[in-house]
This record gives C-alpha cells, sequence and structure tokens, in this order.
C-alpha cells in the first residue's frame, strides 16, 4: 500500500464521516431549518473529501477533474435546494424552533 | 473613432470565445481525455453555447479573475469551516443551538448577483437563506451569537469584486 493508497483511505474516512454528522444532524436537530444548515454544510464536505479520495485513484487528469465536476454540481444543487426548501418553508409559516428559556 | 469601431467589434466576440474555450474545456473532462467522441462534442459544445447565449446573454459585467481566485479561496475555507462547525453541534451529545432570524440589507444590485449570494451562504458557517425580499435577505442562523452581518459582508465584497458588481453604499 503506497502513500497515495493511505492518503486516499483517510480522505475517504474523513468523507464518511461528514456524511455521518450530517445524517446525525438530520435525525437529531429540531426543525426543518437547523436540519437544512446540516445537511448542505455537512453532506458538502462529506462528498468533497470522498471526491479527493476516489480523485488521487483516478486513471488521468480529466477523469479526476471529472469527479471535481461532480463535486460541484452537487454542491450548487444542494444550496440551491436548501434555499428553495427554507424560502418555502418560509411562506408556509413554518416558525422556527427556539430554545425554551432556562433559568440563569 | 478607430478605437470605438474596434471595440465595436470585439465586444461580441471575446465572451463568444471565452465561453467555447470554457465549454470545450468541459467536454475535455467529459469524455475524459478522449478524442474519438469529438463529434457528439462539437455538437454539444455548439448547443451549450447558444443556450449560454440565450440565459446569460453578455452583458457590461464581467468575471474577474483574480475576484474568482479570491471568491474561490475564501468559500473553501470558510464551508470547510461551516461544515466542520455543524458536524461537531450534530455529534455533541447536548445540542447546543440557538437559531434566529434575521434581515440583511443588500448592497448587490438585483439580480443573478443576489442570488448568488443567497446560495453561497447556504454553505458558509451557520447561515441559511430564506427568502429574498426587495431589498433585503432573510437568514435563519444557527446561533444568534455570530457574527452574521459581518459575514455576509464579506461575501458580498468577493462577489461583487468577482462580477465586477458596484456594492450601494448603505
Amino acid at each position: 500500500m503506497d502513500i497515495l493508497d493511505l492518503l486516499s483511505v483517510v480522505l475517504l474516512i474523513v468523507g464518511a464521516a461528514f456524511f455521518l454528522a450530517g445524517t446525525m444532524g438530520l435525525l437529531r436537530f429540531p426543525d426543518v431549518y437547523t436540519r437544512l444548515h446540516a445537511l448542505a454544510k455537512a453532506d458538502n464536505l462529506g462528498l468533497g473529501f470522498t471526491v479527493l479520495g476516489l480523485a488521487l485513484q483516478a486513471p488521468g487528469v480529466a477523469a479526476g477533474l471529472k469527479l471535481v465536476l461532480v463535486w460541484l454540481l452537487a454542491l450548487a444543487a444542494s444550496a440551491t435546494l436548501s434555499y428553495l426548501i427554507a424560502r418555502r418553508a418560509f411562506a408556509k409559516g413554518i416558525v422556527p424552533w427556539k430554545p425554551e428559556e432556562r433559568e440563569p | 473613432m478607430r478605437s470605438a469601431l474596434n471595440n465595436a467589434r470585439e465586444y461580441p466576440v471575446k465572451p463568444l470565445i471565452r465561453r467555447a474555450v470554457l465549454f470545450t474545456a468541459l467536454w475535455w473532462i467529459l469524455a475524459e481525455g478522449n478524442f474519438v467522441a469529438w463529434g457528439v462534442g462539437l455538437v454539444s459544445i455548439m448547443l451549450a453555447l447558444a443556450t449560454s447565449l440565450i440565459l446569460l446573454p453578455p452583458g457590461p459585467s464581467r468575471l474577474s479573475l483574480t475576484g474568482l481566485a479570491g471568491f474561490l479561496g475564501y468559500f473553501l475555507v470558510q464551508s470547510l469551516k461551516g461544515g466542520v462547525q455543524v458536524a461537531l453541534m450534530a455529534l455533541r451529545p447536548r445540542l447546543d443551538l440557538r437559531p434566529a432570524v434575521v434581515d440583511i440589507p443588500l448592497r448587490l444590485p438585483e439580480g443573478r448577483a443576489r442570488v448568488l449570494l443567497a446560495i453561497t451562504l447556504n454553505l458558509l458557517p451557520g447561515t441559511l437563506s430564506a427568502g429574498l425580499e426587495s431589498r433585503h435577505l432573510r437568514m435563519h442562523v444557527l446561533d444568534e451569537r455570530s457574527p452574521v452581518e459581518t459575514e455576509v459582508r464579506k461575501t458580498e465584497t468577493h462577489i461583487a469584486r468577482m462580477l465586477g458588481l458596484p456594492l450601494e453604499a448603505r
């Protein structure tokens, strides 16, 4: 196993960790808005690190760039979608979750 | 007189060439450097060029390359920060969320620059765009204690520099 393979493995594991964190956020966060934060931002890095890890194994420059292109398109899609979902949620009058006031 | 004529002739050609180069590069990437499919590629490049001219006619504002590099650098660092921050929040045993909704007045001119700002902010730390009003951007923030307005202003400045647009004073 050479150094490039090792680096790939590390990047893929980091990517998987971000996907896991994004999914944890989706399950644990209290409302649609906070969940969108978790999904868009964490999954962006999850896919980013996965793509980097795979690009190191790509057979050529063009194939590597193609993976980066996949990341950019997914990034644009998830950022646009979360804006559209949040806007729709506000238009429907879904009130953002607030923590309950605690005694100081 | 002569330079004005030259400018008039050059004006639509330069963006055309730039876009053609961009689409050719994209095709090269999609075909993974394979030259066998260039017949299809040529047609695709022409169609992409025509579509881009219809959807985004060359206007007075032009992309600045140094501005683009600045924006990309800022975006990469900040989105990394944003992802790490929200990942830690999701994994922490006790959730520590302090969400709030804020309206931020915009300085960018109307149009695609504002849309780009709204969408970019979704990947930056703690901000989620939820609506573009006439002059305001409505945002949901994960932590009301974070300096949201400063972040928006910085992003705004980068986008204005990249697209060669003026920022209105507020």
